[in-house]
């Protein structure tokens, strides 16, 4: 441990190090098997980064592929957040719907894939649905918990204070209080879009970045593909440190775990 | 109860008596009174009630009530039926073992090497933050995107779904592996130093056991995750399984078949999470913190 806050000061040329292994590595896979089309050259996926860059292909595809997600995504959060709301509010429909909830979280999104392309279609509806349908529980969960561990000193004291409406303890305790909670649901439904929004793209109609793999890959053009693949984990991590960033912003004010 | 972290068993709140042993709640005729069992039975039958209701009323192509996916189960499960575009009998039990087999293997692949990565991150700490980036940049690729990649490298076949079943399997494990042994409690590390212990004696006697509650919960999200990867390989690649199966009869339209081939994966990803979840409820007296809250 001692060794590791010795270095942490000056740990930039170890991940120059760690990368030029990477690339030595790839190149290696690239020299043994010859291939343009199994392991492109480094620089042809440069070139084909380039290419996508410049020519604006990439950008208008993430265009269409942000649209897609900030839409799913939004309709997810707002109705996940209050039927969680009033899941943790009331025992009774907490009770009754959290096993329904739960298997239905277990069931994996791409195993409904085909019920859902029937049911809503291949157009925009049905592409938001799987983007809305994949982030929709980690949010439900989480605010569900959220509301439902709330201090109860917390409301005992807004109530010794005069707090009694029902809607001005949830305003002004409840929602407060489960702050963290949210948060924690946004940033897991955030990067859980992301990946429903691939899924769309790739499996319903093909579109935005989701359609430039497909074709690339159709074509064997495996530098363009690899090229057109790199943008999304980098927009997941983005969005997620984003929102942690957003998280921590949030609760400066709480000291220790209140949740426990 | 902000002191529970601090109390050394950390037993979890709940209505168990205190002091005594976590045992598995015994079933009693009182239980089925009370609301939390009858509750979500009443809700589950409103619920196939109203879909079985909105299945009489609408398209049965779109649609398959409850009564018709029972109908299809059975003989699935009896005579099996012709799909894939075969003549032969496909039963649900062939893609069940068929899903099984691809996901088992995986995921012990992916405990092996996720264990082993995780391990060597754990103790290394500016190799953990050199690698990081890397780990993450994999961990947020979708995997359904990489399936042009796959085909290239691994084929249409079994390799590439065990492949696709261990990229979405070890990272979880990897990064709960790491983050349990580097929490490993210094107090306990220095007493086994004191007492003369070799960097692998302290690893395996001292290090792992405090690591387990972390790696459970790791594998937990693993399962999932796993369960995500085999039916992404079945369903992009060669049709096959329970994952094929849906596609193939859902381009068909045949509803009730697919509904059935959903529920089986469904009821196989809650036993496998739920048995983990058991198995990590059983250690969650060792653990001294939160574990991480990732579902």
């Amino acid at each position: 441990m001692k060794r590791g806050s010795l270095l942490s000061g000056k740990i930039w040329p170890l991940h120059v190090l760690f990368a030029a292994g990477v690339v030595v590595i790839w190149q290696l896979l690239v020299l043994h098997a010859g291939n343009e089309v199994l392991f492109p050259n480094l620089d042809s996926v440069g070139a084909a980064l380039w290419d996508l860059t410049s020519s604006g292909k990439l950008h208008s595809a993430m265009l269409e592929s942000l649209r897609l997600l900030f839409t799913g995504f939004t309709f997810a959060f707002v109705g996940a957040f209050f039927l969680g709301v009033i899941m943790g509010s009331s025992k009774a429909i907490g009770m009754a719907l959290l096993p329904l909830m739960s298997f239905i979280y277990c069931v994996p999104l791409i195993a409904l894939l085909p019920l859902l392309l029937m049911w809503f279609g291949f157009g925009f509806t049905g592409r938001m649905v799987v983007v809305a349908y994949s982030s929709f529980f980690p949010v439900l969960l989480n605010v569900y918990a959220g509301v439902r561990e709330t201090p109860s000193d917390l409301v005992e004291v807004a109530q010794s204070i005069g707090l009694t409406g029902r809607l001005a303890q949830f305003r002004h305790v409840v929602l407060p209080s489960s702050v963290p909670f949210v948060m924690a649901g946004f940033r897991l439904g955030i990067g859980r879009a992301v990946v429903g929004m691939a899924i769309a793209e790739v499996f319903l109609r093909l579109g935005g970045i989701g359609a430039l793999i497909v074709e690339n890959g159709a074509r064997f053009r495996t530098a363009y593909v690899i090229a057109a693949i790199v943008p999304l984990p980098l927009l997941g991590i983005a969005l997620t440190k984003a929102a942690a960033r957003f998280e921590q912003r949030v609760q400066y004010w709480r000291y220790t775990a209140v949740s426990e | 109860m902000t002191s529970s972290r601090l109390a050394p068993s950390g037993k979890s709140k709940g209505p168990k008596s205190s002091g005594s042993k976590p045992i598995g709640r015994r079933f009693s005729f009182r239980r089925l009174l009370q609301p939390e069992f009858y509750l979500p039975v009443v809700v589950t039958g409103v619920f196939l009630g109203a879909w079985e209701w909105l299945g009489t009323i609408t398209d049965p192509i779109l649609f398959a009530p409850p009564s018709r996916i029972a109908e299809a189960a059975v003989v699935l499960i009896r005579d099996g039926v012709p799909a894939f575009g075969s003549k032969r009998l496909v039963t649900l039990q062939s893609l069940t073992w068929t899903t099984l087999n691809g996901l088992l293997v995986g995921f012990a692949i992916s405990i092996i090497t996720g264990l082993l990565i995780g391990v060597l991150l754990g103790r290394h700490k500016t190799l953990a933050r050199v690698a990081e980036p890397y780990v993450d940049a994999i961990y947020a690729t979708p995997r359904v995107v990489l399936t042009p990649l796959i085909v290239l490298w691994f084929g249409l076949g079994y390799n590439a779904r065990l492949f696709l079943v261990w990229l979405g399997a070890t990272i979880p494990i990897i990064i709960n592996t790491a983050i349990g042994i580097r929490n490993a409690r210094p107090d306990l590390e220095e007493v086994g130093h004191s007492v003369g212990m070799s960097e692998r004696q302290l690893l395996r006697h001292v290090i792992m056991p405090g690591a387990v509650p972390y790696v459970l919960a790791g594998l937990r999200v693993a399962a999932g995750r796993a369960m995500i990867g085999i039916v992404i390989g079945e369903m992009f690649l060669n049709l096959v399984g329970l994952g094929g199966f849906i596609r193939f009869e859902g381009a068909r339209l045949r509803t009730a078949n697919a509904f059935v081939a959903v529920m089986v994966l469904g009821i196989m990803g809650s036993v496998l999470i739920s048995s983990l979840g058991l198995l990590e409820s059983k250690f969650a007296s060792w653990k001294k913190e939160e574990r991480s809250r990732e579902t």
